[in-house]
């Protein structure tokens, strides 16, 4: 039965094009990482503003900070590393994103860290660094995933960075907050929700 | 104009399920039995004879690995399968030209 091929060579070809093409958009992506990240530097942000407030930012801000993005970082390869066990395929596509990210996080730790530590920028410079590696992260991510609105997220992340490139303070902070909500956490949830939409991860 | 030789056809390939399943690993990097299965719409009995088939020819690697203590199996296309799987499609591409 399964090598009556009466088709043709024509009809064949094209069935082979559709299957790939299908495959080729498997859904393997997940925003739980922008979920998890989105909620994690919000939480960082409004508390150091606070610590802003009431002064004791000087000490504790970059202990804040020096901690829970080493935890956070550990925390988001085990999630990864055991949503990638659960996965049904993986693709180029998911393996270019994966390295996008990974390369995008250590650029943003060393933009968070390094850059004010070494005297290159002040502190309240991190944010609209960040966001302005977090524009290039949204472009390529949704250029790679199909995804338009994802893509255009990266204009969201840009203008913000030149607001807080050129209206410097401890408001940045709530402003990058604000973007994280808007622009990470939203997503992700929405990433999510599409996730769950397609077929073939119905019955995963 | 030279005729088409039916001998280059692989037979190995050359079947529903088998091209199928072909095309799907060419697509992603690797996958796991029930994800070929949903795609190639086949049954589990019928999908293992065609994926041993695929793997005593070389053209698909085989891994199996547990997953919350359930056994998963996930396939990969090798470097021979990929370039056998090239061939076949050029095979019904140059079927295909002549007539145009």
């Amino acid at each position: 039965m399964e090598n009556n091929r009466n088709n043709g060579p024509e009809f064949e070809l094209a069935v082979i094009r559709k299957i790939m093409e299908d495959s080729r958009h498997t859904v393997e992506y997940n925003g739980i990482h922008f979920i998890f990240w989105g909620v994690l530097v919000t939480f960082c942000l409004i508390t150091n503003y606070f610590m802003i407030l009431d002064g004791s930012a000087d000490k504790y801000s970059g202990m804040l900070w020096a901690i829970l993005m080493p935890l956070g970082a550990v925390a988001d390869f085990v999630i990864g590393w055991k949503l990638g066990e659960k996965n049904k395929v993986s693709t180029f596509a998911g393996r270019l994103l994966g390295s996008l990210w990974l390369a995008s996080g250590i650029a943003m730790f060393m933009f968070g860290f390094l850059g004010p530590i070494s005297g290159a920028y002040k502190p309240v410079f991190i944010s609209p660094v960040i966001s302005t590696a977090l524009g290039i992260s949204y472009f390529a991510s949704g250029s790679i995933q199909q995804l338009p609105w994802l893509r255009n997220l990266a204009f969201g992340w840009w203008a913000g960075a030149a607001l807080m490139f050129f209206w410097p303070g401890k408001q940045t902070l709530l402003v990058f907050a604000v973007m994280m909500l808007f622009l990470q956490v939203i997503p992700g949830f929405i990433i999510n929700r599409n996730r769950r939409k397609s077929p073939e991860l119905k019955q995963a | 104009m030279k005729e088409f030789d039916y001998q280059q056809i692989d037979d190995v390939i050359h079947s529903r399920i088998r091209t199928a399943v072909m095309a799907v690993l060419v697509a992603v990097e690797e996958a796991d039995f029930i994800f070929l299965k949903e795609k190639v719409n086949a049954t589990d009995g019928n999908l293992s004879v065609h994926l041993k088939k695929l793997e005593d020819a070389g053209y698909v690697s085989v891994k199996k690995i547990f997953v919350n203590r359930k056994p998963v199996t996930r396939y990969r296309i090798t470097a021979k399968g990929f370039k056998a799987f090239e061939k076949y499609i050029e095979n019904l591409e140059s079927i295909i030209k002549p007539k145009k």
